[in-house]
C-alpha cells in the first residue's frame, strides 16, 4: 500500500488566516482541471450515498437465484446482477455509503491519534523522544500486516477495519503535525502567550492547532484515498465487510471467481473504487498546490 | 556520521523489541490456537493437549515471551510451531524472491514515476501534464489484486507472452526477467504515482529557485539547466519518497506474492498468521521492519552525498 | 544522474523487448518418446507442513507422503473396498486381536528392510505421547503391538474396534523407515516404500520427488513429480491453461465451467465423501427447542444451494453420505423437507423472529456461498440472521469453544466410514474438540459406541443407519450437500487415480 510521504527537514506550510486568502485558494483550486474533476466526482459520490434509497433500483441484498449473473444492460438491471441475482447498480450505490463512511471514520480516528501525538511530541520536548519512537514503530510495520493482526485480535468487521486503517495513518499524520508545531512554537506570539501565563492546552488548541489545518486537510483528503483502497485490499483477504454488505472491495473479491464468465462483477466495482480513489488523490494534490506547493504532505 | 549510524542501529534494536512485543501479544490475544491448527479439524482433545504441551503453549504469556526474547538476543529466531523448521532458514529461502520483486518494482516505479513527473513539471498545466498526472494517479488508484489478475489474463493467458506465476529462473536470465515483469508492474505502479507526484512538485520548486534563474540568465543551455541544475536538486525529496515507499512496497508484496505464486516473505507472513505459527510471524515481521529501517538509513546517508549541506550529528 | 536515468531506461526497454521477442517457452513435461514423462507438476494451494506421516495432518502434506510412503492397507479407488497394500493378509483370532501378515522382500528407499519391526516402530512412535503426533488418535484403541516373526505383526486392541482397517489405511498410518527416522528428520527427508523417492524440498515453493526405479510393481512413468505451491486458484488454473502445470485438484465451483472449456485439459469428477452441514449450537439451551430446529430445517432450501454449485454438489438429507459406509439409500429423504410456509408459521407462532442469531462461517468461498444463500432463506422465513465470517484459524477455535448460534461445518470423511464421521463430529466425548456442533445425545452416543466396537460389518451398518436417522429426526443438523470431488489434468496424460475422498495418486499416470 502506498504511504503518504514525508520528508525530513523541509519548510512547513502555514495555514492562511484571513477569509479572502481561503477564497483565493478555492479559486486557484477550481482553476486546476484535475482537481476540479476530482471535486465533481466526490460531490457526485456523496450525493449518491445520501440519495441511495432513491436512486437504487433494488434492495441491495435481495437475492434472486433465478436471475443470477445477468450481464450489463439487462432489462431491469442496467449493471447486471451478481452470482446471487442481486442488482449490481444498487449494490454499488449502497456501497458508496460504506466506502465513504469507513474512509471518514478511519481518517478521523487516524487524525485524532496522529494530531494528539504530533501536538504532544512537538510541544513537549520530554515526550518527543518516546512518541517519535512509537511513531517509528508503527511506521516500520507493513500497514496491511498491522491491519491483519488487529483484525485477527478484534475480529472481522467494518468497524475493526476502520480502526486498523486509522492506526495505520497515525504515524504519517503525527510526523506532519509535529513538524508544523515545531516551526510554529518558536514564533514570537506563542512565546508571548506563554509569558502571560496561557495554559499549554489553550495554546496548543487555540493557537497552534489552527496553524496546522492546511497540511491536515491535504493529508486527510489523500488519506481518504488510501483508506478506501485499503478497505478493498482487506476485503480481498476476506477481512473486510461481513456478507451480504455491499462493500466494493468484497464485491471485487467475490466477483473475481467469475472473472471469465461475468467480468462485469469485478470491473464495475473496480471502476467505482478507482474513480473514488482517483478523485480524492487529485483533489488532495490540487489542494496542496493551491495552498502551498511546497507543503510537506 | 559513524556515530549517527550507530545511534540509528541502537534505535533499531529498541524498535525491534517493541515490534516483537506487539506481534507476540497480538498473536497471543487473537483467537485460534497453534496446537489445534497443527492437529487439524480432526484432532482429538488428547492430541491437541499433547501438542500444546510439547510447544509449551500452556505457559503464562510472559514466560513464553521471555523465552522468545532470550533466544532472540542470542540471535536465534526460533523454530516453526508447524514443522520445527528453523525460522531463519525459512526466511532465508524466501527473502531473495521478495527482494527481487521489491527491487524490480522499485525500478518500474522509478522509471515511470520520474518520467511522468518530469513531463508534468516541464509542461506544467498543459494537457500533457494532466495526462501524465492522470496516468500516474490511475496507477495508484487500481487495487493491486485486481490489476494482477487482469494482467495475468491479458499477457499470460491471452497473449501468452509472459509466464503466469512463480520465480523459478535466476533474475539475470531472460526467463527470470520475464517472470518479474507482471508482478513488478502490479506492485510498482503505486509507488510510481508517489514518485511522480514528488518529482513534479520538487521540480517546480527548484525551477523557481534562484540558482536556476541565475543559470538561465547566464545563458546556460536549457537542456543543461534541466538535467544538471534542476534534476539533481529536485531528486533529494524524491529520494525520500523512494525510501519510504520501499517500506510500503515490502508490505505490498503480501498481496502480489499471493496473486503471482511467488514464494516470498510476504506470503510466509500470511500463511504463518493463518496457521498461528507465532515464531514464523515474529521472524518475518522483524525482518521486514529491519529492512525498512535499513533502507531509510541508507537513504539518509545517500543524502549527504547528494546534498553536502545536510549533516547528521 | 542523466547516465543513471539512461541506464534505467535501457534496462526497462530490454525487459519489454525480451518479453516480446522470445516466444513461448516449451511446456514442461516433454518426454523422449519412451513413455517416460520427464517432469509432471501439480499446483498445490499450500505448501506441505512436513513430509513425515507421523508429524503432519494436512492434505498438502498427505498429497506428498501418499506418493512416498505406503500403508498396510489401502482403499481401492473404484470399489472403495479396503485391500492389503504392504500387508499380505490379516485375520482376527479373537475380537481384540489383529494378526497381520506382511509382504516380503520390500525395501525402504534407504535400503532398510520392510518388516514387522518397522511396523511396530512406526505405530509405537505414532501413539507415543512424547511424539505429540497430530493423529495419535488413530492408534487410540491399540493396547499393544507385538512382533511375532519377521513378517507377522500382532496388534491387540483395548476393545473390539470396528473401523480399524479404515484407520490403518489412513495416510497418517503409513509405514516409515525406522533407520531413517532414527538417523534423520523424516519431516524434511522422507523415506518410505512408495513408488516415488524424495529428491528435494524448497519450503514454500516446491517439493520434488523422483521415480523409484526399484519399485516392486515397476517404476512410475513420471520421472520427476513436482508439487508446486500456487496459493491463488485462479493463477493455478491459468498455469494449467498455459502448460506451466499439468495437474490441479479441488476445482472451485465458480470456475468449473472455465476449466471445462479449456481445450488442453480433462476434468475428472467423482461422487465424493466430503460433506457440508448446517448446525445449531447444541450446547446452548435455546436450541434444545425441537420446534426451533425444525423451523431452521424447513426454512433452508437445500436444492437452491445445490443448484448454485455448478454440478459439484450431491443433494441428500442423509448425514452419512452416499459414498460413506453406513449409508442406506432411504436415508436420503429422511430429513425435514424444505417448506417455507411451515417455517414461516413456526417462526410466527413461537416468536423465533424476535432474536438475532449469529451465523458463524469461515471466510472460504464455498462456505460464504452457503452463508449468503441460507441467510437470505432464513430471513425469508422471518428469522433475523447476521453473518459472522472469520478466517479459518479463528473459526475453528471459535466453533470449538461453542461461541456461536448457528454455523456451517464440514468433514472430509477420509476413511469413508460412518463411525469415523459420527464419533469425532457428534459424540459427546469430543465436545470441546472436534464436535464443534456441541451435539450431545446419550442414545446417539450409545449407537456410535456400539458401531465402533463391533467388528460385524452388517451389524455396524444397521447401527450407523439408526444413528443417522436419530439425528435427522431431531433436525440435529441440516446436510447442505455432499461433494463431488474434482481434479483437472493436462489432456496429453491419463491414468489419474481420483478417490471419492478427494485424494489422488499419480503413480500410474502415463502419456496418452
Amino acid at each position: 500500500m502506498p504511504e503518504v510521504v514525508q520528508a525530513t527537514n523541509s519548510p512547513i506550510a502555514v495555514t492562511p488566516k484571513k477569509d479572502n486568502e481561503w477564497l483565493l485558494i478555492i479559486k486557484r483550486l477550481l482553476r486546476n482541471k484535475l482537481a476540479f474533476l476530482g471535486l465533481i466526482i466526490i460531490i457526485l459520490q456523496i450525493a449518491m450515498a445520501l440519495l441511495a434509497p432513491i436512486i437504487a433500483t433494488h434492495d441491495p441484498v435481495k437475492q434472486d437465484l433465478s436471475a443470477s449473473e445477468l450481464p450489463v444492460f439487462s432489462e431491469d438491471h442496467w449493471l447486471g446482477t451478481d452470482n446471487y441475482g442481486r442488482d449490481v447498480w444498487s449494490r454499488i450505490v449502497y456501497g458508496s455509503q460504506i466506502s465513504l463512511l469507513v474512509g471518514i471514520v478511519a481518517v478521523v480516528l487516524g487524525l485524532l491519534g496522529g494530531v494528539t501525538l504530533g501536538l504532544l511530541g512537538g510541544y513537549y520536548k520530554k515526550l518527543d523522544g518516546i512518541i517519535m519512537r512509537f511513531v517509528d514503530l508503527l511506521f516500520s510495520f507493513p500497514g496491511i500486516l498491522l491491519a491483519m493482526l488487529i483484525i485477527a485480535v478484534l475480529g472481522t468487521s467494518l468497524v475493526n477495519v476502520a480502526i486498523a486503517i486509522s492506526i495505520w495513518s497515525i504515524p504519517s499524520c503525527a510526523r506532519i503535525v509535529r513538524g508544523s508545531v515545531l516551526s510554529i512554537k518558536e514564533k514570537e506570539y506563542i512565546m508571548a502567550m506563554k509569558s502571560v501565563g496561557a495554559s499549554d492546552l489553550r495554546i496548543m488548541i487555540k493557537h497552534i492547532l489552527p496553524n496546522c489545518f492546511a497540511p491536515i486537510i491535504v493529508f486527510a483528503t489523500m488519506r481518504m484515498a488510501t483508506a478506501i483502497l485499503s478497505t478493498a485490499a482487506l476485503s480481498y483477504l476476506g477481512l473486510g465487510a461481513q456478507p451480504p454488505t455491499p462493500e466494493w472491495g468484497s464485491m471485487i473479491s467475490q466477483g473475481q471467481a467469475f472473472m471469465w464468465s461475468s467480468p462485469h462483477l469485478t470491473i464495475v466495482p473496480g471502476i467505482a473504487i478507482m474513480l473514488t480513489v482517483f478523485a480524492f488523490n487529485v483533489l488532495g494534490d490540487g489542494l496542496r498546490d493551491a495552498i502551498d506547493p511546497n507543503m510537506n504532505v | 556520521m559513524v556515530g549517527f549510524i550507530f545511534r540509528r542501529f541502537f534505535q533499531l534494536v529498541i524498535l525491534l523489541f517493541g515490534i516483537s512485543f506487539l506481534v507476540f501479544s497480538s498473536m497471543y490475544l487473537a483467537p485460534g490456537d497453534p496446537a489445534s491448527m497443527i492437529g487439524g479439524p480432526t484432532a482429538s482433545k488428547e492430541d491437541v493437549e499433547a501438542i500444546r504441551d510439547n510447544l509449551g503453549l500452556d505457559d503464562p504469556f510472559l514466560t513464553q515471551y521471555g523465552r522468545y526474547v532470550v533466544d532472540l538476543v542470542q540471535g536465534d529466531l526460533g523454530y516453526s510451531y508447524q514443522n520445527q523448521q528453523s525460522v531463519a532458514e525459512a526466511i532465508g529461502v524466501r527473502l531473495p524472491n521478495t527482494l527481487k520483486l521489491a527491487i524490480a518494482s522499485m525500478i518500474v516505479a522509478i522509471v515511470i514515476g520520474i518520467l511522468t513527473g518530469l513531463i508534468s513539471a516541464l509542461k506544467q498545466n498543459s494537457w500533457l501534464d494532466v495526462g501524465s498526472t492522470t496516468f500516474a494517479l490511475a496507477g495508484i488508484s487500481i487495487p493491486n489484486f485486481w490489476m494482477g489478475a487482469v494482467l495475468i489474463l491479458i499477457f499470460s493467458v491471452n497473449l501468452q507472452l509472459l509466464p503466469v506465476g512463480g520465480l523459478s529462473s535466476p533474475w539475470y536470465t531472460i526467463e527470470g526477467i520475464k517472470e518479474l515483469i507482471l508482478p513488478a508492474i502490479t506492485l510498482g505502479t503505486g509507488a510510481a504515482a508517489m514518485i511522480a507526484r514528488m518529482t513534479r512538485s520538487s521540480m517546480l520548486e527548484v525551477v523557481r529557485a534562484d540558482y536556476v534563474r541565475t543559470a538561465r540568465a547566464k545563458g546556460v543551455k536549457e537542456r543543461e539547466v534541466i538535467w544538471i541544475h534542476t534534476l539533481k536538486n529536485a531528486m533529494i525529496p524524491v529520494l525520500t519518497v523512494i525510501g519510504v515507499n520501499f517500506g510500503s512496497l515490502l508490505g505490498g508484496t503480501i498481496i502480489t506474492e499471493k496473486v503471482f505464486a511467488i514464494n516470498g516473505v510476504g506470503r510466509l507472513m500470511i500463511d504463518a498468521i493463518a496457521a498461528r505459527d507465532f515464531p514464523m510471524v515474529q521472524g518475518s515481521v522483524l525482518l521486514v521492519a529491519t529492512l525498512f529501517v535499513v533502507v531509510n538509513l541508507v537513504v539518509d546517508v545517500v543524502y549527504t552525498y547528494i546534498d553536502p549541506r545536510i549533516k547528521y550529528q | 544522474m542523466r547516465k543513471k536515468l539512461l541506464a534505467i531506461l535501457a534496462v526497462f526497454t530490454l525487459m519489454i523487448v525480451s518479453a516480446c521477442s522470445s516466444g513461448n517457452e516449451p511446456a514442461s513435461g516433454e518426454g523422449e518418446g519412451n513413455g517416460k514423462i520427464d517432469t509432471f507438476t501439480y499446483a498445490s494451494l499450500s505448501d506441505a507442513v512436513g513430509l513425515s506421516p507421523i508429524m503432519t495432518n494436512d492434505s498438502a502434506s498427505a498429497n506428498v507422503t501418499d506418493h512416498v510412503y505406503e500403508k498396510l492397507f489401502d482403499r481401492n479407488t473404484e470399489t472403495m473396498e479396503i485391500e492389503p497394500k504392504l500387508a499380505e493378509s490379516y485375520e482376527n483370532p479373537d475380537e481384540n486381536t489383529w494378526l497381520i501378515k506382511l509382504k516380503e522382500g520390500i525395501k525402504f528407499h534407504d535400503g532398510t528392510d520392510f518388516n514387522a519391526e518397522a511396523v511396530k516402530y512406526t505405530f509405537d512412535k505414532l501413539r507415543d505421547p512424547e511424539t505429540a503426533a497430530p493423529r495419535a488418535s488413530l492408534m487410540e484403541p491399540v493396547e499393544s503391538i507385538n512382533v511375532i516373526d519377521d513378517y507377522t505383526v500382532e496388534i491387540k486392541t483395548k476393545y473390539p474396534y470396528g473401523p480399524f482397517l479404515a484407520a490403518l489405511s489412513h495416510s497418517n498410518a503409513a509405514i516409515v523407515s525406522p533407520t531413517a527416522d532414527k538417523e534423520g528428520d523424516l519431516n524434511k527427508e522422507p523415506v518410505g516404500t512408495g513408488p516415488f523417492k524424495f529428491a528435494k524440498w524448497v519450503p514454500g515453493d516446491q517439493v520434488v520427488l523422483e521415480a523409484n526405479e526399484d519399485y516392486r510393481d515397476g517404476a512410475p512413468a513420471i520421472q520427476q513429480l513436482i508439487f508446486k505451491v500456487v496459493p491463488e486458484i485462479s493463477t493455478a488454473i491459468s498455469m494449467l491453461q498455459t502448460g506451466e502445470v499439468q495437474f490441479i485438484d479441488n476445482l472451485p465451483m465458480e470456475q468449473i465451467e472455465r476449466i471445462e472449456s479449456l481445450k488442453n485439459v480433462t476434468v475428472e469428477k467423482v461422487d465424493g465423501t466430503p460433506e457440508y452441514y448446517f448446525s445449531v449450537n447444541h450446547g446452548k439451551e435455546e436450541f434444545q427447542d425441537a420446534k426451533l430446529r425444525e423451523a431452521f430445517a424447513s426454512a433452508i432450501d437445500r436444492d437452491a444451494v445445490v443448484s448454485k454449485m455448478n454440478g459439484l454438489g450431491i443433494r441428500s438429507d442423509s448425514v452419512i453420505g452416499p459414498k460413506v459406509f453406513g449409508y442406506v439409500e432411504s436415508a436420503a429423504e429422511a430429513g425435514t423437507p424444505y417448506d417455507l410456509e411451515k417455517a414461516k408459521s413456526l417462526v410466527e407462532e413461537n416468536g423465533f423472529g424476535e432474536k438475532t442469531y449469529k451465523l458463524l462461517t469461515p471466510n472460504r468461498s464455498n462456505f460464504l456461498l452457503m452463508a449468503e444463500i441460507v441467510q437470505a432463506q432464513l430471513s425469508e422465513a422471518g428469522f433475523n440472521i447476521e453473518i459472522e465470517s472469520m478466517e479459518w484459524a479463528s473459526f475453528l477455535d471459535t466453533a470449538r469453544q461453542g461461541n456461536f448460534d448457528l454455523t456451517f461445518l464440514s468433514w472430509s470423511n477420509l476413511t469413508a466410514d460412518g463411525s469415523e464421521l459420527f464419533y469425532p463430529n457428534f459424540h459427546s466425548d469430543n465436545v470441546g474438540a472436534s464436535n464443534r456442533a456441541q451435539y450431545s445425545n446419550e442414545a446417539f452416543d450409545q449407537l456410535v459406541d456400539e458401531s465402533r466396537t463391533t467388528t460385524d460389518q452388517d451389524k455396524r451398518l444397521e447401527l450407523l443407519d439408526q444413528a443417522n436417522r436419530l439425528m435427522l429426526d431431531e433436525d440435529a443438523v441440516v446436510i447442505m450437500y455432499h461433494s463431488i470431488v474434482t481434479a483437472a489434468m493436462d489432456q496429453s496424460y491419463e491414468g489419474l487415480l481420483l478417490e471419492a475422498t478427494g485424494k489422488w495418486n499419480l503413480s500410474e499416470v502415463t502419456r496418452k
